[in-house]
Parts: C-alpha cells; sequence; structure tokens
C-alpha cells in the first residue's frame, strides 16, 4: 500500500534536518520533511485522509484505518504557547478528508514571539527508506504532496 | 502502557524527584529536582527514542502515546 502525503500548509519545503530542533532534524519519532510555511493568517490542512487521533492546538495526528499516522507540528516548541493564536476546525475522533481545514493560525504571529513557525511532517514510526519521492527544496503549495509512504 | 510509565518515572529518578511534568504529542518534558537520577539508559530501555537533558529540565522523547503517558505518570504520583 502506497500513502500519498500532502503539504498541510504553503510555504517552502526543507530537509528535517534543517529544523532547529533535534527531536525532528534526527527523526527520533519518525522522517519526513518540513514546510517553511508563508507568512500571514492562513489554515493548517489535513495531510492524508484518516482519523484525527492526537489533537493539540499547536500540532495533530492524522492516521488511517490500517494504522499510519502523520504528525503535523505547526513552528518549533508552540507548546509553550498554550493554544493561544490556533483556532481548531476538527474534533478528536472525527474522520477528516486530505485537504480538509483543521487549524488556523498566523505563522508571522509565531515569528514575531520569537518562536519558528516551520512545520514538521512526520510518518510517526517509519523507516526512512519507506518514504519516496521526497519534495526537493523550494516551493509548496498546501495540498501539494510532500513524499509517498510506502507500506 | 502501565508498566511503561512506571518505568519512564523510575528512569526520571522516582515520583519525588518530579515538580513537573507534561506532555508534548511527541516527548514528555519534565523539570525535575536533581538532574543527576535521571538515568538516560533506563529511560531507552523503557522505550523512549530518545532523552535530551539540560541540568533539571528533560525531555523524554515517546512518539505520540506521550499524551497517555503523562496521564499515567501522573497517576502513579
Amino acid at each position: 500500500m502506497t500513502l500519498q502525503v500532502l503539504s498541510p500548509v504553503e510555504g517552502t519545503a526543507l530537509p528535517l534536518s534543517e529544523v532547529g530542533d533535534p527531536v525532528f532534524a534526527q527523526a527520533m519519532v519518525g522522517p519526513g520533511i518540513a514546510v517553511d510555511p508563508a507568512r500571514g493568517a492562513g489554515d493548517a490542512v489535513a495531510p492524508i485522509d484518516g482519523t484525527v487521533v492526537t489533537l493539540h492546538p499547536h500540532a495533530f495526528v492524522v492516521a488511517t484505518d490500517s494504522g499510519a499516522a502523520v504528525l503535523v507540528h505547526l513552528g518549533i516548541d508552540t507548546v509553550q504557547l498554550k493554544g493561544d493564536g490556533f483556532t481548531l476546525h476538527v474534533v478528536k475522533g472525527e474522520t477528516v478528508r486530505a485537504r480538509q481545514r483543521m487549524i488556523s493560525w498566523d505563522p508571522a504571529t509565531i515569528e514575531a514571539g520569537g518562536r519558528s513557525p516551520v512545520c514538521p511532517v512526520i510518518a510517526l514510526d517509519a523507516t526512512a527508506e519507506a518514504l519516496t519521492g521526497l519534495r526537493q527544496p523550494g516551493q509548496v503549495a498546501a495540498g501539494e504532496p510532500l513524499f509517498t509512504w510506502q507500506r | 502502557m502501565a508498566d511503561k510509565a512506571a518505568a519512564i518515572l523510575a528512569g526520571l529518578g522516582g515520583a519525588d524527584n518530579i515538580e513537573e511534568i507534561e506532555a508534548c504529542i511527541t516527548r514528555l518534558r519534565c523539570e525535575v529536582k536533581d538532574g543527576s537520577q535521571v538515568d538516560e539508559a533506563a529511560l531507552k530501555a523503557a522505550g523512549a527514542h530518545g532523552v535530551m537533558q539540560q541540568g533539571a529540565v528533560v525531555q523524554v522523547v515517546v512518539g505520540p502515546e506521550a499524551d497517555t503517558l503523562a496521564e499515567d505518570i501522573e497517576d502513579l504520583m
């Protein structure tokens, strides 16, 4: 089975290794890609079809019925904001479609607060070899493919 | 899961060593009284993907089960 994982935000694709957080940069919870989001208020959308299994104001996990789970983290150290500046449009346990609006936020506000708004998109517990077609660094629109997960 | 919570709590130096523990989606963020009581090898043996420690602040990377683990650990304290 292959699973196409889409960009949750518009911005610039980057290798995960460039994220300023060792948990993501060293792929401790799984491989993936980071997207440096376009500055200005916008939405983060679902990267795959599935169920919202974890939901925080600043991050979420969508999992397929077969257990493939994709983590989207909106900015680095944004847990410290305790939800300030994030508006949720879904609830935990909800079934979502890829490209569905999940969370509204403003990367420029995050950056103005001294934090990086970069969004790691992680194939949880996947091996690096399981990801193919990784998007080359550069511009990406929300809903465009970031990588394919071979399962 | 409860066994894992107990093992992680032990690796952090036990309930008496915990000032504060909270979960963020992929990790447990913990403030301990005595950083020298944190046993990185024990935490990894308990299933942590990684451990980052700066003095009294310890981050235990456990993946998306962090929320559940933090609740289980709080139940044990």
